[in-house]
């Protein structure tokens, strides 16, 4: 055993390194060391690809809407956010770009559509809306009621 | 109930339709968290159990290879849903998934040394403690190692199962990727290995990227994992041997087609 207490000699417990390793894949962190560096960018990027196909098959229409640029929109918003599941992050990504105003018209429909049919804090997870809900998402106005959402862009309808 | 016999492929809801036409299937694979505990099971697969396919629960997120103690209420679903199907045993991964509070979002490998052996056979022994039926093993695809090995493949492999009593579910295509990816030879591992203690294969279809060969499941299985695999079967035929597919499912015809391919190198009969 070395002073650092692992029986292989290497600083850190295994748990403190599975640690390490995991932040390093997910969110952004230095990796530990003495790990050869191009195949742990190969696996954050394997991680981050399989990621956004979890996204795009909730996100369908915002994967459609940014086409050749979707894998590297999503995996540069990605890099050093650890995953909340594809809902979510597809989700936040949305809210993201609508702020940026670079939220393609496809992704603003479809996220004006769960904007008004789920109750989504950006905290927790999205809850489905069991009242009637009018919800803006920039000039796109959503009415939502029993479950059914109508769209209607440019000026309120109401 | 008999165990995984002959060419089985992994059930998933996008090709349920698919698999359930196929005449000679004797089993699948569900991924576990997919099925809920409290059942039911998916319509086709209990359409299969009542064709006395054998339904093979194989979980992903166990994470036996953290250190944290498997959580009891991930090894209580995976025993619940081996009932529920009941199947004639389970498979997870020598690997973690989890640390320090972060989702990896996918397997990631152990270092080979007896402190991770000490762990995974530690959480091994907890999941099996649950278990009413056999547990069996499958070493990763990984595209790094950890730094610090202190044990090669096959030795870090056979102190599990000789610790656990674990059967091994050897992965074809994880053997090619690994040793495509370091430059080492896969048939050495196949003669280190010990095949007799095999419930089953798994084989894969991968995509060479960024200089690296990646076990995606999305592409075809490449002619030298069929080569492999009969190499494999030349040296000691499992039972079983089943075709993981889980995205850009191709056309049914391409599918019955890689079934077959699969049957002929492993020398076991055509179920198409």
């Amino acid at each position: 055993m070395t002073a650092a207490g692992t029986p292989s000699g290497v600083p850190g417990s295994l748990a403190e390194r599975q640690a390490r390793l995991v932040a390093a894949l997910v969110a952004g962190a230095a990796p530990p060391p003495g790990f050869a560096p191009a195949p742990l960018a190969a696996a954050r990027a394997a991680l981050l690809r399989k990621r956004a196909g979890e996204v795009a098959r909730h996100w369908p229409l915002l994967a459609a809407g940014l086409g050749p640029r979707w894998s590297a929109t999503f995996a540069e918003w990605a890099a050093d956010r650890p995953s909340r599941g594809g809902l979510r992050d597809g989700w936040d990504l949305a809210r993201t770009l609508h702020d940026h105003g670079t939220l393609p018209p496809l992704g603003t429909r479809e996220l004006a559509v769960r904007e008004a049919t789920f109750r989504y804090d950006g905290e927790r997870p999205p809850r489905r809306r069991r009242l009637p809900a009018i919800t803006r998402t920039g000039t796109t106005f959503a009415l939502q009621l029993a479950s059914r959402v109508l769209l209607v862009k440019g000026r309120a309808p109401f | 109930m008999t165990g995984p016999d002959g060419v089985g492929i992994g059930w998933r809801p996008e090709i349920a339709g698919f698999v359930a036409e196929l005449p000679g299937l004797r089993f699948v694979e569900v991924i576990a968290e997919a099925v809920p505990a409290a059942g039911p099971p998916p319509d086709g697969l209990t359409e299969l159990r009542k064709r006395g396919v054998a339904v093979v629960p194989h979980g992903v997120r166990l994470s036996l290879g953290g250190t944290e103690p498997v959580e009891p209420a991930r090894v209580a679903h995976l025993a619940a849903v081996a009932e529920l199907v009941a199947a004639p045993l389970v498979s997870e991964h020598i690997a973690f998934v989890r640390a320090g509070g972060l989702e990896a979002g996918h397997l990631l490998p152990l270092p080979r040394t007896r402190e991770a052996v000490d762990v995974v056979c530690a959480n091994v022994a907890r999941a099996q403690a649950e278990l009413s039926v056999p547990l069996a093993l499958e070493p990763i695809a990984a595209l790094f190692d950890w730094p610090d090995d202190e044990l090669d493949e096959a030795a870090f492999l056979a102190e599990i199962l000789d610790r656990t009593g674990a059967l091994l579910l050897l992965d074809i295509a994880n053997v090619y990727a690994n040793a495509r990816n370091r430059g080492t030879d896969p048939v050495a591992l196949l003669d280190a290995l010990p095949l007799e203690r095999i419930a089953y294969l798994h084989i894969a279809g991968g995509a060479e990227q960024g200089g690296f060969y990646h076990d995606t499941h999305t592409d075809p299985v490449p002619a030298a994992v069929l080569d492999l695999l009969a190499q494999l079967c030349a040296r000691h035929r499992p039972p079983a041997v089943l075709l993981e597919r889980d995205g850009h499912y191709p056309p049914a015809a391409d599918l019955r087609a890689e079934l077959d391919a699969v049957a002929h190198a492993a020398g076991l009969p055509v179920v198409t």
